[in-house]
């Protein structure tokens, strides 16, 4: 592994720390919730701790804290040894990481303060989103200037993912936060109504493809075939899933807003390329998998494998279930339900949570130059998390299904069977428990990871081994 | 779709060599469908089909609706009812709106932003004016839901009922100044009523001035489209 490029490995490092320190907020917060769902005396009667405002504060540090960290952790490490050169600017890359925390820093301030946009994902106030531009512009320059000053010929598929999800975000971030201001931090979107409706889910549903997804493809693409030591499956299954997948994600916005006000046309137009969205998201899918298959008696003994096992095979899953729930007999009634966090969840602990994890797996004992602290930590992280999500999904199916079921159900001679609201709350409070209770055991999974690092951190510069998980190739 | 697909990636394999050309070919992948989905709306006449009763916020209405973003009340409620007889039936239980009580793209023209909501863990919020028309049962319910509803599991809103949360005459007309710049048809008049309108005040009755404005101007709509 030795080279003779001096990679800038300190803001890798650095964003690998965010990562951690917004995981663990984003996390916390989010169990909070799912038991204040449950028990609601634990929103204290307190403006600040309230449901309606800790769900932004939840949902933004997962999506802009935790994700965002990986993706630029993995963007920096990756772009780097991809294209055998130092990152385009040092300089740029410390007021990035500089600007970013502080973003997400008075993101966890104001939100709890009640300031929100009301617009879901969208919530921070103008100000933050222009400090967000900025630090987002100077990220995007240093990132496509390394690419440029690259030296190596070819540009390698993770790249390509990376490339597609930083110039599609800004296009998506702009045009929904345009909004006209009233005051320091207070301002209304400048569409109305369904104009609105359609514009933010355009952008919702592709914060989902190019934040959630398309990095985290990129990051695959890296992480797995140098964690095994062997080459992806397939380049040109990756060109084919590559260019599809970004061109027919963006279209499927409108299945957010299927039996909506919003045009006819546009809700179907987003049901059809939600289905066919299904067959680029399995084709990343396959080749992430036959790329695993080949090393796959070493899967029982890495747990950094089996996580990307099981990410892979939740990126799947969730890819299935969205445009299974996109087609409009399906949305009548899964649409406002448990069912939709579910499939949220499959996505956001599964896919994204659990790729997260393997690359730390991967960094932290390189970059601090050592050996992990604890292999059995890692297997338990693996375990609690997984059962974790199970839990947490299937009680959120069920609960989903149900609470759809009982707002349809009608008597014989057409009456509602359930016209009483919380009758129908009082019978989700089981499911939400058990999800509570599964969110709980990812939210362990990932302290246990915290500690197996800080751990490992404090034995720094004593030498990493890598493990060889080729078949055949003892380990 | 075997020769296809490899006339496609052989295409495309070229591309990895250039950086700018990539970004470039990316960008245009990604925006054909944005700009096919969110430009035509804008010049479709039936988009929206305007109804004559609705009208915009009045000054307590609109701070209402402003406590109502900023409590994030639509994390939980949803603000739209979709065309199911079992939906109309739960939502607007007076058939108030007839067999068509479905919600329709011409009531929210003045909603800057929309608060459609995407979770429906509380009922549905579109039409409450006509559900639960107690300004008295709402100040109730949003002190102490458990009092009004046994089991409820919302978050009670004490705060927006102290004598601290009074609102501010000023920045609500400059709110409304700040919509008028983007299609909202507010007039010299609206304003100058904002001080009276909010007179004695507090944060917790124009939240129920909202929820009492809340489907009141569609309330008539099958006899208005008759």
């Amino acid at each position: 592994m030795a080279t003779k490029i001096e990679y800038d490995d300190s803001i890798v490092k650095g964003f690998v720390i965010s990562a951690m320190i917004w995981g663990i907020a984003s996390m916390l917060f989010g169990v909070i919730i799912a038991f204040q769902l449950v028990y609601p005396q634990l929103n204290l009667g307190l403006p600040y701790t309230s449901f309606g405002r800790l769900r932004p504060l939840h949902t933004n540090a997962a999506i802009f804290g935790f994700a965002l960290s990986i993706i630029f952790a993995t963007a920096y490490h990756t772009v780097q040894r991809l294209c055998r050169t130092r990152m385009f600017s040092d300089t740029l890359s410390r007021i990035h990481i500089i600007l970013y925390n502080l973003t997400i820093a008075l993101a966890a301030v104001t939100l709890p303060l009640g300031y929100s946009q009301g617009k879901e994902y969208a919530e921070l106030e103008w100000p933050l989103d222009l400090l967000i531009v900025i630090w987002y512009v100077i990220f995007f320059i240093n990132y496509l200037g390394t690419v440029i000053k690259r030296e190596e010929k070819q540009m390698y598929v993770a790249i390509w993912f990376y490339i597609a999800s930083f110039v599609t975000v800004p296009l998506l971030f702009i045009v929904n936060n345009l909004v006209i201001p009233s005051g320091l931090m207070k301002s209304y979107s400048i569409y109305s109504g369904i104009f609105d409706a359609n514009i933010q889910w355009w952008y919702g549903h592709n914060a989902v493809a190019f934040v959630l997804t398309t990095p985290f493809l990129g990051l695959m693409y890296y992480y797995l075939p140098k964690h095994i030591n062997l080459p992806i499956y397939s380049h040109r299954l990756s060109i084919i899933h590559f260019w599809s997948l970004i061109f027919i994600y963006i279209w499927a916005g409108p299945h957010h807003l299927l039996y909506s006000p919003i045009p006819d046309w546009l809700q179907t137009t987003g049901m059809i390329f939600s289905v066919m969205l299904w067959m680029p998201s399995w084709g990343g899918m396959l080749n992430g998998f036959l790329t695993l298959t080949q090393t796959r008696d070493k899967i029982k003994v890495d747990a950094t494998l089996k996580m990307m096992l099981v990410a892979i095979t939740f990126y799947g899953m969730s890819t299935f279930e969205g445009p299974l729930l996109s087609i409009r007999a399906v949305s009548a009634i899964g649409h406002n339900t448990d069912w939709i966090i579910s499939h949220v969840h499959s996505g956001t602990l599964g896919w994204v949570g659990f790729l997260s994890a393997s690359a730390l797996y991967y960094l932290v004992p390189r970059l601090w130059n050592t050996k992990l602290y604890s292999e059995s930590l890692a297997n338990f992280h693996f375990w609690i998390g997984t059962l974790g999500i199970l839990l947490y999904i299937v009680s959120m199916w069920a609960s989903g299904i149900t609470e759809g079921s009982m707002w349809r159900a009608l008597n014989p001679d057409g009456t509602l069977m359930y016209p009483d609201w919380v009758s129908i709350t009082e019978e989700l409070k089981v499911f939400r428990l058990a999800r509570a209770i599964g969110g709980s055991m990812f939210f362990i999974g990932i302290l246990v990871m915290i500690y197996n690092f800080i751990k490992t951190i404090s034995n720094k510069d004593s030498g990493f081994e890598p493990t060889d998980l080729r078949v055949g190739v003892r380990g | 779709m075997d020769k296809f697909l490899n006339w496609f990636s052989e295409i495309a394999d070229r591309w990895d060599t250039d950086a700018v050309r990539f970004t470039l070919y990316a960008t245009i992948a990604v925006i054909i469908g944005g700009l096919f989905e969110l430009i035509p709306p804008f010049f479709l006449a039936q988009t929206v089909v305007p109804i004559s009763s609705v009208k915009p916020y009045n000054a307590l209405e609109l701070a209402g609706r402003d406590i109502y973003t900023r409590e994030g009340c639509n994390n939980c409620h949803t603000q739209m009812i979709r065309p199911f007889k079992w939906e109309v039936d739960r939502f607007d239980p007076q058939g108030a709106y007839g067999k068509e009580g479905y919600s329709k793209g011409g009531e929210y023209v003045y909603d800057h932003p929309f608060l459609w909501g995407s979770k429906r863990t509380g009922p549905d919020l579109s039409h409450e004016s006509q559900i639960k028309p107690s300004v008295d049962w709402h100040k109730r319910h949003l002190i102490n839901p458990q009092a009004t509803v046994n089991n409820s599991i919302m978050p009670p809103y004490p705060w927006l009922f102290e004598e601290s949360a009074t609102i501010s005459v000023e920045s609500i007309v400059s709110n409304m100044k700040a919509l008028s710049k983007v299609g909202v048809p507010y007039t010299e008049e609206d304003y100058s009523k904002a001080k009276e309108l909010l007179d004695g005040k507090l944060e917790g009755d124009a939240l129920i001035a909202y929820l009492m404005k809340l489907g009141k101007d569609t309330a008539n709509l099958e006899s208005s489209i008759k």
